[in-house]
Parts: structure tokens; sequence; C-alpha cells
């Protein structure tokens, strides 16, 4: 049995040796795996030749945030004004950046938000989005 | 190790073993072993956020996505939208409307526009009141074109270090084109302004969710009338010689030449000549910069408090284009180092490139002049003579005399960043 492996490895060797002198210097067809993502082509309008120039609806591509306590409260009222993905496209904020950030949408932007809310909202940010914290 | 040695490593073997003996079919080459050889580059996208540290990349790291009247962009953000344009589409000196990149403050950017309704009012403190639709400006009205370069107020914040909140973009919030439109003075002339005018305010079609009174309802900016650029200033209804994309600004669009873009108002329909200053939130307290010199301070400085100032001209900036890094360049080999430069307060007179990490400088070959306020494209043969890593830097400098610092800057809005941009390139063995 031990034999038999050695003579294999010897013929593969062997197969292997001439393989490599003969394109030792090219690499072709690699591939690897990849999502296709959903990336689409935007659609254009049905016009007519009146006066109203329309464009489709602007997309909102599905996002993934942070799972824990607080992300509903974030998705009802963050939401509101501007989509979430405001929070993603930010880098890893410190802890008292996001406190101000939350406290500007309320004070400098009107957002009302109610205390308790505003506070379940800031502790989920620093939970899932600052240098410490941040996963994905 | 011999060169047979290394592809014969006992990795490679294995894999090969591997893949004989599971049936499967045999490549003819063998893979080097990773660790004494480079695997071919991998296609993955992109870490999906950067920081604490500066986004390093020429662009943000965005996702792509594809929009109404628009090629596929970097999506910084979705609802309201924000676009930054990638970096290749800056090889032209005009950027291609499709390519053009995106900013909208307020989540209501209009799908749709009847143009019989339509109306661009310039109302307030006037004798006259007007409300013209589109005919009216083409055709009652000399036409003006001017190359103009539009850049956001905080393109390339991610390079900021600390990183602050805010859209971050990498370099690809700006962009050139040719506007087409009427004099902003001619219509302000029309209306007759009424004595005691102090400002001439400016707000398009976009609302917010937000509360009347509050930024997050409107979006609205103001231009001193005693400010010089109001003579420069034109509404434009061509970008590039054609209607401009819905996320553009369709059907005009206030074009204001050297000033960052959150004077170019989208899809403007009212012009109000104030007689009060105005107090409104995105002109008092928003997009304004340290009174330093290029808008530096510190975060301790800001936190204290300091003098601000509204942010007005586009400083000077300089990029390469191409090459971009994306692949060696075999030593030996000439190429063509290309990019664009502008500036805000004048024309770029210079622009030098360094291959050595900003030791020595030469001057490039500038492209056609296109105005004072447009890119200019510039370029410059390169050949690297042996192989490397090659730090090429790039600097303009302006007919005022104003160059790029090498040193970065940082303000709590994200704003002004112009330092000298670099971009390493491999050049590899060619024999």
């Amino acid at each position: 049995m031990k034999g038999r492996t050695g003579a294999i490895y010897l013929v593969m060797c062997t197969l292997a040796i001439t393989a490599a002198v003969v394109c030792a210097d090219l690499k072709k067809g690699y591939y690897t795996p990849a999502r296709l993502g959903s990336l689409q082509q935007a659609a254009t309008g049905d016009f007519s030749p009146d006066s109203i120039y329309q464009v489709s609806a602007y997309p909102v591509p599905a996002l993934d945030l942070a799972v824990g306590d607080g992300r509903q409260d974030v998705q009802i009222y963050c939401n509101t004004c501007h989509s979430l993905r405001y929070i993603t496209m930010q880098p890893p904020l410190p802890a008292a950046t996001w406190e101000s950030e939350v406290n500007k949408m309320n004070k400098t932007y009107g957002a009302n938000v109610p205390e308790d809310t505003t506070r379940k909202i800031t502790a989920y940010l620093q939970a899932h989005y600052t240098p410490e914290t941040r996963k994905e | 190790m011999t060169a047979t040695e290394r592809i014969l490593s006992r990795r490679s073997l294995l894999k090969f073993l591997g893949a004989a003996t599971s049936g499967m079919a045999v490549r003819p080459c063998l893979w080097p072993d990773a660790a004494t050889a480079q695997d071919p580059p991998r296609a993955n996208a992109l870490e999906p956020f950067t920081g604490p540290g500066p986004n390093s990349h020429w662009n943000s790291v965005s996702p792509y996505s594809t929009e109404p009247q628009k090629a596929p962009l970097l999506l910084l953000t979705d609802r309201p939208v924000q676009l930054e344009t990638p970096r290749h589409y800056f090889r032209t000196v005009f950027t291609p409307n499709e390519a053009f990149y995106v900013r909208w403050h307020l989540e209501g950017i209009p799908n749709a526009v009847d143009l019989k309704e339509w109306k661009l009012r310039v109302e307030g403190n006037v004798n006259k009141p007007l409300a013209l639709n589109l005919p009216d400006l083409i055709h009652k009205f000399k036409p003006v074109s001017i190359a103009a370069v539009n850049q956001c107020s905080g393109n390339s914040r991610s390079r900021l270090q600390p990183r602050v909140p805010g859209g971050q973009w990498g370099n690809g919030a700006m962009g050139n084109a040719m506007w087409t439109g009427i004099r902003l003075r001619e219509l302000l002339d029309m209306a007759a302004l009424k004595t005691g005018s102090l400002f001439v305010q400016f707000q398009g079609l976009d609302t917010g969710q937000g509360p009347e009174g509050f930024g997050s309802h409107l979006f609205l900016k103001s231009l001193d009338l005693t400010n010089p650029v109001l003579d420069e200033c034109i509404v434009a209804y061509l970008m590039n010689g054609e209607p401009l994309p819905m996320l553009n600004g369709f059907p005009v669009r206030l074009v204001v030449p050297g000033y960052f873009a959150t004077y170019w108002t989208k899809c403007l329909s009212w012009i109000r000549v104030l007689n009060t200053p105005d107090e409104n939130f995105w002109t008092k307290t928003a997009y304004r910069v340290p009174d330093t010199p290029r808008g530096n301070t510190t975060p301790e400085d800001a936190k204290a408090g300091i003098k601000t100032v509204p942010i007005e001209r586009l400083p000077v900036r300089s990029f390469l284009i191409s090459p971009d890094g994306s692949s060696k360049i075999p030593a030996g080999m000439s190429v063509t180092l290309r990019g664009i430069a502008f500036s805000g307060f004048g024309r770029v007179i210079r622009v030098e490139v360094s291959d050595d990490g900003g030791k020595n400088w030469t001057a490039a070959t500038l492209g056609a002049d296109h105005g004072t306020y447009s890119f200019r494209t510039w370029e410059m043969p390169w050949t690297p003579k042996s192989p490397g890593r090659y730090s090429l830097s790039v600097r303009a400098t302006d007919e005022k005399n104003n160059t790029q610092p090498d040193e970065p800057v940082w303000n709590p809005g994200g704003y002004l960043w112009n330092r000298i941009e670099r971009q390493e390139i491999v050049v590899g063995n060619a024999d």
C-alpha cells in the first residue's frame, strides 16, 4: 500500500513538473466566488409627449442594520427623514459623537423624538457603531 | 528555493493530487505556494466601511447603485440620494451628465416636474415680481455658457483625522460641466430690486419631513447682494448641452462659478430678495468653516468655540486619474500620467508631479483652457526605470499663486480638504 502511494506520488510529480515547465510563469482561469448583488439597470419611464417630465422612483436597496435593542426605534424614528444608510455610511464614531448626532436631530432638525426613545436610539448606535463595537 | 521547487511546493502538490483524485478537471498549471508567490488578486468587494483611520481609497467604499438617468454610481445614501462619481469618469475635462455626482439634503426630491405649471419666480423685495416658464428663460434672454466645477463642500471628507460625521465622500463629489442658461443679474435687474435689499435667497423644489422653520423642512441658501460672484452666476437649463438630469436639478439650477456646490440650488424655483439677513439654518448655521487659514482647526478649539465664516470658494486641487494603481507597470515602459486640476480662486497655471514622495517636482503639460472655473486637464509622460513602489504626488498652483499644501486640514464639518494627493504605483521587473 505504502509503495503504491509512493508510485502515484512519483507519477504525479513527473506530471506536475512537466506542466510546471510548460507554463511556470502563466496563470489563467482563476475564478473566485462572488455575489452578484442587486445592481439593476435603471428603468426608464413610460413617457408621453406632454409637459410632465418624470423619472422612475429612486431605489432604496435593502440594508442590514445590526441586530439589538433599540433597532426598531431607529427604524421608526430615524427613517422618517432619511434612510438608515446614513448610519451605516458613517465610519465608526465615538460614543460621544453618536450622542451629539442624535441630539442634533432633535434640537437642530426638530425631530422631536421622545426622551426615553432618544436614549434608546443613542444606546443602540453606541452599542453597534463605535470603533470598539462596530462589526459590519 | 529554485523556481521549480517553489512551484512544486507541497501545498501545490496536494492541491494537484486532491483535484486529480476527486476526478475534477486538472488544470495544466500549478499554483505556486501563497507564501512564496502571489495569488491572482481576488475580485472581492472593498470593505463595507472605513475608519476610524482615514479612507485610503480614491473614492468612497460605497456600493454601486443605478438611479434614474444615471450610470451606476457609488451610493452613499439612498434617501435622500447621494451618489459619488467613480474616478475613471474624470479622464475627460467635462464630466458626463449620467456620471455627475449627486447630493441632496432633503428626502422630498421631485420625481416629476410639470413644465406647464412650473415657474421660476423672482419675488420679495422687488418692484416687479417675475414668474417665468422654461420657454421664457430659453427665448426671452440671451443664453450664456460657462464651464464650471461643481464640488461638494464635503468632498474627500473621509480623509479627515479624526473622522467627522457626514457624507463619507472619497474624491468623487465633484464634476465639471458646460452650463448654459441666463445671467442671474438680468433676472434681478428685470425684477427691479427695491432699496434696502440685502440678500438674495434661493429655493428649489425639494422638501423634507421636518417641521416648518427647521433645516429639515426646506433647503435655503442666500448670497449677499454686494457679492461680486452674483455677476458671474447663471440660471442653467443645459448641462453639457443637454437638459439637466432630475437628480442634478431639472429644469434649472443655479450656477455659482468658483463657489462650493451648496450654493448651486437644484430645481431652482424661487429667487427671493430679502431686506433682512437670512436667518435660516442652511445659510446662518450650516456650511460654515473656521475663520483660519485653510479653515483649519482642532477638535479641542472647535469645542471651545471659534469664529466661523460661510464656506465660499474652492481651494486649489489636483488629481491623478490614471494610472490609478489598479495594476502594475513594467519597469522601463513609458506611461502617460493624466489628471485634472481646478481652483475657485483663479485659473490653474501650473501642475507638478513628483515620483519621489515630494522631493523633486516636474511640471506637467496643461490641456486646453476652458475658462477660469473649469477643470484643467494635465498630462506627463513617465518612465519608471527600476522596479519598486513609487509614490506619485500631484500639486497645482492657480494664478493667485495658491499652491496645494501637503498638510491635512480638519474642521468639524469636514470641509475644504485640498491636501496634495498621493498614489502608490508598483513598478515590476520587466525581465
